[in-house]
């Protein structure tokens, strides 16, 4: 499923929009070390970290959103961050858990 | 060899929001250049992970990446404390960050250990006071 139609059924906000591509995968962590060595590419990162380092480390991993949990919203140089990257990066209310069960429901992943 | 494309970056060592500069200009270019997908992974997270070492620990420094046709060789200087005991820094999980650099998604004691882990060969010169480099070798091969 590509991004925009999975913010779309969950109901995520949407804080800025990339390249639309298909999430095949999910991974959740904050310890930015572990994520760039073990999330896949083309997954859904689900976090509640909220700096502008997020963004860095999401282009590194090509991972095809970031979903940030529990109302985390991005700060304002993470949002400026994310949108001169073109990353997709949604907010959603759960927890991360809750949240990933959702990523796996609708992804199918 | 054959041609080589040199990169120099400057890594401000006050600024956490402009850490992974180096290592994404350097990624972006191995992808036009076709470098195989695998490949410039482990060069992003190579670099990245000396560049927010030099960020951290060292009040930043320079990034050099230098690509040839088989492989980049990258090299990550700093005039920071240097590291007492490498053997102990590169062991998983050891880290000297601050709690502030914790908050921060960082310190997890994986810098180095990614570093190695990446690259295919790695070598630290670190003199106590004087600072640190560390030189990096990722060949594009099979």
């Amino acid at each position: 499923m590509n991004v925009s139609e999975f913010a779309n059924k969950a109901g995520y906000t949407v804080f800025s929009e990339g390249e639309e591509r298909a999430i095949e995968s999910g991974y959740c962590g904050d310890f930015l070390s572990n994520i760039i060595s073990r999330a896949p590419d083309r997954c859904a990162w689900l976090t509640v970290m909220n700096n502008v380092n997020v963004a860095a480390v999401a282009t590194l991993i090509d991972c095809a959103c970031i979903v940030l949990c529990e109302g985390v919203a991005p700060d304002d140089a993470f949002a400026a961050r994310a949108k001169q990257l073109g990353l997709w990066v949604l907010g959603a209310k759960e927890n991360v858990f809750e949240e990933a069960k959702t990523v796996a429901k609708l992804c199918n992943v | 060899m054959s041609e080589c494309i040199r990169l120099e970056y400057e890594v401000d060592g006050q600024n956490f929001a402009s850490a992974g500069h180096a290592s994404e200009s350097v990624k972006r270019m191995l992808k036009q250049m076709g470098v195989p997908a695998q490949h410039v992974r482990r060069v992003a997270i190579a670099m990245y992970e000396g560049e927010i070492n030099m960020v951290i620990h060292a009040h930043g420094g320079t990034a050099v990446a230098e690509i040839y046709p088989d492989r980049i060789d990258i090299t990550l200087a700093d005039h920071g404390p240097g590291i007492a005991d490498i053997p102990l820094a590169m062991q998983a999980g050891y880290s000297t960050a601050t709690e502030n650099i914790r908050s921060l998604g960082f310190g997890a004691g994986m810098g180095l250990p990614n570093m190695k882990k990446y690259s295919d060969d790695m070598k630290i010169e670190s003199q106590l006071g004087v600072g640190t480099t560390v030189k990096l070798r990722v060949d594009f091969g099979e």
